[in-house]
């Protein structure tokens, strides 16, 4: 059955989206639902079809096929309203590094039709939400790598969009700065309710989103909220090092499902929370392992299990006929 | 409403080049060099001819070419902005991406406008704009001329992807369209080729109304080489069609694709 049934409480709403580039696939029939308010995370390599996904949305290219509806006008129809109702922060600075912090978002503020006095009183509560206050009259050129991309993200929200585009906003960012980032798209959810769509290829960062999609060669290859991905993996990863690590991975994955080789480690999912049965498995791998780990699963292993096992498969079968 | 947008493009390129000093100072000084320097040296080899000397005569060319490189530069700046950030503002604000070229030829031009305000201040102050000036012809001329040259900007940068020579497009835009077009020389004067390029090149006509507006019609070999309603004709014509063409050049996927990729390209790491 065919949803051509609008639902207003939908802020992104992508049908059967594709883009190919000559004859590469870059997005092959993305489908996504994303709810007003949500927090969402588009997860993948380099090159997995992200930043074309956000292009799509967000009107800038155009798709070879499907469509989709963002803050609530079709993208292929009515792309000024589309446009209107989003802002986006583009992996590249939009930002004119000759003007100053204050000039930009002036700029910015007047591309989208605000009045002046509009753009002062929004660029000081912005400038005082993301700790730039004191630098309003400095030139860009002038501020660290992390305040430009948080004055890059002020000028992607100066004009209220009710949907927020964050392609990669952490890439090139240290620990601190990229924290900070965190920190300050957290008070934009809090304080306008804003839906954020978010690609990153850091998965970690990503485990606060309400809502994950792992995507690879332009297709969804998961999706869920990143706690139920999480432990629908397992309650452990176990990461063995042995010397014939063939033989181990045969042996143990009847017991506990694919794995794969990681450099010189194994690893598995192990089901149960049971500490006893892991240590009877240890008692049991005893002599024959170099070392044994154990520890809890995160967003990195959903993508790993997704792509690896595939992978371990394909070789397995390959080389064991 | 897309008043705002433009006049924020507007305001940027004139903040711009106030900050720029540099920029304006060279816009000062080049005309001035060709004005004190090579007219003084052609009226030594010449000697006067009739009541006109050639510096006279320089004087519409030079003020002309204060705007022909102001406009140029700043419309040709589009391609810098399409390398940098700033068209990323641009194309994702919520007006159609023709209005991104209509309000860069508008820019440009006002940028080439006060350019040649200055321009003709000194020139004012220096004496030479004392043999009488037609005050409506200036302001229709240095409106035209600064939109003509804009539009002519704006539809190279239209086609060009990245600007890695700036002196690539001075020696094969703005010197040819400088050096033909009646700014040096009557167009009457030159052998046929030249005279024929002179006449399809549209700047000749924007010259050719200063003309009327500084020399007036005074008995020289140095008069103007066309009258005013086809200086007017042409250059109307030719602002519409030019900046029509690369509205529509900027509107095509096939051009703005590529764009977009330049501007998302992924940063070096």
């Amino acid at each position: 059955m065919r949803r051509d049934v609008v639902d207003a409480s939908l802020a992104i709403q992508a049908e059967g989206l594709t883009k190919r580039y000559g004859s590469a696939l870059a997005v092959d029939g993305l489908n996504l639902e994303i709810p007003a308010g949500q927090f969402f995370g588009l997860l993948g390599p380099n090159g997995s079809g992200k930043t074309s996904t956000i292009h799509m949305l967000s009107t800038l290219i155009r798709p070879s096929h499907g469509t989709a509806r963002v803050a609530g006008h079709d993208v292929n129809r009515a792309s000024l309203q589309v446009r209107a109702g989003i802002g986006v922060v583009f992996q590249e600075s939009a930002l004119d590094r000759t003007l100053s912090v204050a000039e930009n978002l002036r700029f910015a503020g007047l591309l989208h039709s605000l009045s002046v006095a509009q753009i002062k009183e929004r660029s000081s509560e912005l400038l005082d939400l993301f700790g730039l206050g004191e630098k309003r009259n400095r030139p860009v050129a002038a501020l660290s790598g992390g305040q430009r991309r948080a004055l890059d993200i002020a000028r992607g929200v100066i004009h209220r969009p009710q949907i927020l585009f964050l392609d990669e906003p952490t890439i090139g960012l240290d620990v601190p700065n990229r924290r900070n980032i965190w920190r300050f798209i957290e008070r934009l959810r809090a304080e306008f309710n804003v839906t954020v769509f978010l690609t990153t290829h850091y998965l970690e960062e990503a485990a606060d989103c309400d809502k994950v999609a792992f995507i690879k060669q332009g297709r969804v290859v998961k999706i869920g909220p990143p706690h139920d991905l999480i432990d629908g993996l397992g309650a452990y990863i176990i990461e063995i090092e042995s010397e014939n690590q063939e033989e181990l991975v045969r042996n143990l994955t009847p017991r506990l499902g694919p794995g794969f080789l990681d450099g010189d480690k194994a690893c598995f999912r192990f089901a149960s929370k049971d500490i006893a049965s892991l240590v009877t498995l240890q008692a049991e791998l005893a002599d024959k392992v170099i070392s044994m780990r154990w520890r809890r699963p995160n967003l990195n292993d959903v993508f790993l299990w997704v792509n690896e096992t595939e992978l371990w498969q394909a070789k397995k079968t390959r080389r064991i006929p | 409403m897309i008043l705002r947008p433009v006049y924020a493009v507007i305001e940027r390129e004139v903040l711009k080049l106030f900050r720029q000093r540099s920029r304006l100072l060279a816009a000062m000084v080049r005309p001035m060099i060709w004005l004190l320097v090579i007219g003084a040296g052609f009226d030594a080899m010449l000697g006067r001819s009739g009541n006109l000397s050639y510096q006279y005569f320089l004087v519409p060319g030079v003020l002309g070419m204060s705007m022909l490189f102001g406009a140029m530069l700043a419309a040709l700046s589009t391609v810098y902005d399409k390398e940098s950030g700033v068209m990323r503002m641009l194309v994702i604000a919520p007006f159609e991406h023709y209005w991104i070229v209509i309000a860069k030829t508008l820019s440009a031009a006002l940028a080439a406008a006060i350019q040649a305000l200055l321009v003709l201040a000194l020139l004012f102050l220096l004496g030479y704009l004392n043999n009488g000036v037609v005050l409506p012809l200036l302001v229709a001329g240095i409106v035209s001329t600064s939109l003509v040259c804009a539009s002519l900007g704006m539809l190279i940068a239209a086609w060009t992807r990245t600007l890695d020579n700036f002196a690539v497009m001075m020696n094969l835009v703005i010197f040819p369209v400088f050096f033909l077009s009646g700014s040096l020389y009557p167009v009457q004067h030159l052998p046929s080729v030249l005279r024929f390029v002179a006449t399809i090149n549209p700047y000749t006509y924007g010259v050719d109304l200063l003309k009327h507006a500084v020399l007036g019609m005074q008995q020289s070999q140095f008069h103007p080489d066309f009258g005013v309603p086809l200086d007017l004709a042409v250059l109307f014509v030719f602002v519409l069609l030019a900046t029509v063409i690369a509205c529509m050049r900027f509107s095509r996927d096939t051009a703005y694709e590529p764009l977009i990729h330049i501007l998302a390209r992924k940063r070096e790491d």
